[in-house]
């Protein structure tokens, strides 16, 4: 049984459907002895790319593909990379997107689809500023 | 606003999976922010508030 109801999945499509660039998320879990949220975040996953042609999901092994843990930073599992046309948006995604995690995947999917920024000019142009590494983590629960 | 600059990287967490950086940013309520190890958020602030607070970390001297 699907995670998304038959409606909730109608409103999704027609919001999907302004997405542009091909997006790809990255999704890296460990199959024998890895999380428990692994196979959800799989399914959260494959339900929302089934809703638009230009949305893939793109697996990576946690232990195997050293490499591109690498690559993009991935240091547990499960975590969700977003690429826009195969290049990293660094939007990143720990842990099953359910609950309130759920909103802000499909929000990151649209911005990687459509590049539009929903932020104020005045924020853009702070943004624009920041010349050093800046890591952003933001903690939240499913509930 | 990692879409919007290279040298940001934004991850969002789920905090009841990943106790372990739940303890160590002593995360007690949701959401909560944490940038560059150093500054924290709680709570949901409006976008101005929020910007300023985090980018504190990477810019200790804000042009005006």
């Amino acid at each position: 049984m699907g995670l998304l109801s038959a409606s909730d999945e109608a409103v999704l499509k027609q919001h999907l459907a302004a997405i542009e660039s091909r997006v790809s998320l990255v999704l890296f879990t460990q199959t024998i002895g890895g999380s428990e949220s692994g196979p959800v975040a799989k399914q959260v996953l494959d339900e929302i790319a089934s809703l638009n042609d230009k949305i893939e999901v793109v697996e990576k092994n946690f232990v195997l593909d050293t490499e591109d843990r690498a690559r993009y930073g991935v240091e547990r599992e499960p975590t969700i990379v977003v690429l826009r046309d195969g290049q990293d948006t660094r939007m990143r995604f720990l842990g099953a997107p359910t609950g309130y995690e759920f909103v802000p995947l499909v929000e990151a999917v649209l911005l990687a689809g459509t590049g539009n920024l929903e932020l104020e000019p005045a924020t853009v142009t702070r943004l624009a500023a920041v010349d050093t590494p800046t890591n952003i983590q933001v903690f939240s629960t499913p509930t | 606003m990692a879409f919007a600059n290279p040298n940001i990287t934004a991850t969002a967490v789920e905090a009841t999976e990943f106790m372990d950086l739940s303890r160590r940013y002593r995360v007690t309520g949701v959401p909560k922010t944490i940038v560059n190890e150093t500054i924290e958020i709680l709570g949901a602030l409006p976008e101005e508030q929020f910007v300023e607070s985090a980018l504190q970390a990477g810019d200790e001297s804000p042009a005006t």
